[in-house]
């Protein structure tokens, strides 16, 4: 095996300690398999046998002890015996001997290490310390870590041919990364490929992530030339801040790559076994679905979409707008994937009236010239051909979906082979979908073979033409950065240092919302009857009187509010039965009783703040009151907002259409709303302390009017 | 029986079993470590220990002894 040419088709330039590690893995001029043994159909053999059989450019040494040579190969008994220097360690000895193994790679000078064995975190305690002291050992001595428990890592590109997995097959080589912390996943995922004609750049099973991880991982496929298009499967997101910043930055500008993620752990049930699975703390799974989103990660929901989409992406040209053309042989096809394309955000083409007069001079008579474009059950390919140059040369059109059904006289491979010619000449992008299975294999491998991306339903193609839409899109939008609006936070930190951990005493909540300039109407804690009836002729009636103490939380259902009180004698005996109640519930010690004047109907809504396990603060925004729970019609985003994220947070919930002024309703104030939610989200940045924070509800009165803070809840500490 | 005995009847069963010279295997090494036993190997040596010595071992205790030293103490509490 030749050592001189591996890797030089990325080795250049000046690389961070991190980058070379990574180039260690990935274009290792010398591997080691340490742990190697000579019994095919275990991992530690298979490794050994898939690096050497797929034909790898560099060195290979087998560490086996007390073996002479694996496959023929010169075996050594340790790594230290090895007479040259290793970039990369493949470690497959069980959990337990993976430290020893690791220290002795140190000392050879090792760069990088894949851990493929598992035991480690996601087997309780002891693998938790197992896990510590091989990353503590990789971080003393800068060896960049794959794994542990992980399936390995391939690399197809031709310079260095690395298979150091146990996958069943080296996959064709391609333009896709793919990222994924299952290990058992992958081999799915391979076979999957291998059936569609899809190859791979680069193929990471990352494991436990207790070294590299895929932040990382996909900061250097950002970089590699031989990525177009990057997929991540994942369980556990761990430093989601940096996952959200990294792919913001990767996913736009002049390098861009699109990054589709399947997030695992989507039902409570779900993220409970992803949670076992990798030993993580689960967040609400509607955050990361709005997190993605504004981070520009392409979340899907199967390896089907994610693979049909990153077809699409990678082997067609990207549209530059949603305009569908369809062509199809059937009519059923054709209404169906009409429904589907505008369901997923797509619009149909309005063809120019020289495109009609071409289909008209073209197609038969009984054909449908409009789209979707009916060439009639009897086509051939040249009435495809005919059909597809005049909707391609449309200027209406941006993309075009070519459906097939399998007549008796339809001759599938002819036309499969006149979409490949047609969309060579083409510079639009072509999907196609020849629905059915035995009859159109072969023309689905004419089209697969020619990089047209084929799907089995017309709607699962619109799907990946919609998610395109949405890559595209994102790279188009503008990102702002959060401004700190005007805040008074010294008297912020004051209120937030005064309070132990636990739910905050409402007048204490209400004060501090009011020192970030949230709509708080005016309020007094009185702690008799006397001052409650003076404050409230201050304030002028109506008034509400509201229990106040810091244990009390579900106030209604203590009989802890009066609302709608309208002269001094109702407020005397509501604060006197309110006392008289609460008295009773001992668990509710009341602290004093909150008086405020009544607040105008309007629309009720949420906004609240919380602290995600991996994602830090986040807001949330909805249509509050009792709705939240019944409808669950609530968006999120990171904390701070600026104000544009702010305005797009509310026009995502479809409670936005009450605001707006949906069937006679006045509109409400809606810049007020916006306003509020940037102003609570620094407040929730600023003070990490806040756990918990929702006003429920904030009352948006119509247009010009503002709002205000009705009730709110605000929990310090973890 | 010695110590010494014990210690050499073990290196010999290990050197069988595992097919290792018996000048590799000191009472330091590791059985997976340093001899390269694989997980269906420490179940044959537990049994080749058993009928070397005539005894019947724990199994559960003996499969969670790691070094060639560690196996003959463990060993000599059976004899």
């Amino acid at each position: 095996m030749s050592v001189s040419s591996v890797g030089k088709s990325a080795m250049h330039g000046d690389v961070s300690p991190s980058r070379s590690g990574l180039q260690s893995i990935f274009y290792p001029r010398t591997v080691a398999v340490v742990g190697a043994n000579a019994t095919p159909g275990t991992v530690p053999y298979d490794i050994f046998h898939n690096l050497l059989i797929s034909g790898y450019r560099g060195t290979l040494y087998p560490v086996a002890p007390g073996k002479a040579s694996i496959c023929a190969v010169k075996a050594y008994r340790y790594v230290l015996d090895i007479p040259d220097k290793i970039d990369l360690a493949v470690i497959v000895f069980p959990a337990e001997v993976v430290d020893r193994a690791m220290e002795q790679c140190a000392k050879q000078g090792v760069k990088a290490a894949i851990v493929i064995s598992a035991g480690f975190r996601e087997a309780g305690p002891e693998g938790q310390q197992r896990e510590q002291r091989i990353k503590a050992i990789c971080a003393e001595h800068g060896i960049a870590l794959i794994g542990p428990n992980c399936l390995g890592v391939i690399n197809t590109d031709p310079a260095v041919r690395l298979n150091a997995s146990f996958a069943r097959k080296m996959p064709d080589a391609g333009r896709i990364g793919f990222l994924s912390q299952s290990g058992a996943l992958c081999t799915a995922v391979l076979d999957y490929a291998r059936d569609k004609g899809i190859g791979f750049s680069k193929f990471v099973s990352f494991g436990n992530k207790a070294g590299v991880s895929e932040i990382d991982l996909i900061e250097y496929l950002h970089d590699d030339p031989a990525t177009d298009v990057i997929l991540l499967y994942l369980e556990e997101i761990t430093d989601g801040r940096r996952l959200v910043e990294t792919a913001r930055r990767v996913t736009r500008g002049p390098k861009a790559k699109p990054i589709l993620a399947i997030k695992a752990g989507r039902t409570a049930e779900g993220a409970g076994a992803a949670a076992s699975h990798t030993g993580s703390l689960a967040g609400e799974d509607a955050v990361c679905d709005d997190v993605f989103r504004d981070a520009g990660i392409v979340r899907v929901a199967s390896i089907e979409e994610l693979f049909n989409t990153a077809i699409m992406y990678a082997y067609q040209p990207m549209p530059p707008g949603d305009r569908l053309a369809i062509v199809t042989n059937a009519g059923g096809p054709g209404v169906m994937a009409t429904d589907a394309a505008v369901r997923c955000g797509l619009s149909i083409a309005r063809f120019e009236p020289q495109t009609t007069q071409k289909l008209k001079a073209a197609l038969p008579a009984t054909a449908n010239i409009k789209n979707p474009v009916d060439v009639i059950g009897d086509a051939r390919a040249d009435r495809y051909a005919a059909a597809l140059d005049a909707v391609l040369a449309d200027p209406n059109v941006d993309q075009v979906l070519v459906i097939l059904t399998p007549q008796s006289m339809t001759d599938i491979d002819a036309i499969a082979r006149c979409v490949c010619d047609v969309s060579r000449r083409a510079s639009k992008a072509i999907a196609c979908s020849f629905m059915g299975a035995a009859d159109v294999a072969s023309g689905v491998h004419i089209l697969q073979a020619a990089h047209i991306p084929h799907y089995i339903l017309p709607e699962w193609a619109c799907r990946a033409m919609a998610d395109v839409q949405r890559i595209r899109r994102w790279r188009e939008y503008q990102l702002h950065e959060p401004h700190r609006p005007q805040v008074d936070r010294q008297a912020a930190e004051a209120l937030v240092a005064a309070c132990p951990n636990g739910y905050m005493r409402e007048d204490q909540a209400l004060a501090l919302l009011k020192t970030y300039g949230l709509p708080v109407p005016e309020y007094r804690l009185c702690t008799d009857a006397e001052q409650a009836v003076d404050f409230a002729a201050q304030i002028g009636y109506p008034v509400v009187l509201r229990a106040a103490g810091r244990n009390i939380v579900h106030k209604s259902e203590i009989g802890g509010v009066a609302l709608n009180l309208r002269d001094a004698h109702q407020v005397r005996e509501a604060f006197a039965d309110m006392t008289r109640r609460l008295a009773a519930a001992p668990a509710a010690a009341l602290e004093g009783v909150l008086v405020r004047a009544m607040i105008p109907a309007g629309t009720e809504l949420i906004l609240g703040a919380r602290h995600d396990p991996s994602f830090g603060p986040v807001v949330m925004f909805g249509l509050g009151g009792i709705y939240v729970e019944l409808f669950r019609d609530v968006a999120f985003a990171l904390a701070p907002l600026d104000a544009h994220t702010a305005a797009a947070l509310v026009r995502r919930v479809r409670a936005v259409r009450l605001l707006e002024g949906a069937r006679g309703l006045p509109p409400a104030d809606i810049p007020a709303v916006e306003d509020s939610l940037v102003r609570l989200s620094w407040l929730a940045a600023d003070f990490p302390r806040i756990s918990e924070l929702d006003v429920n509800p904030l009352i948006a009165g119509p247009a010009k009017t503002g709002n205000a803070v009705a009730d709110v809840r605000i929990r310090l500490g973890r | 029986m010695d110590r010494a005995e014990v210690e050499a009847r073990v290196k010999k069963v290990v050197s069988r079993v595992l097919g290792v010279d018996e000048d590799m295997i000191t009472p330091d090494s590791h059985f997976v470590f340093d001899l390269g036993a694989e997980s269906a190997q420490s179940v044959q040596l537990v049994a080749a220990f058993e009928g070397e010595f005539n005894i019947e071992m724990d199994n559960d205790a003996a499969l969670k002894v790691k070094t060639v030293g560690a196996a003959v103490d463990f060993i000599s509490r059976y004899l």
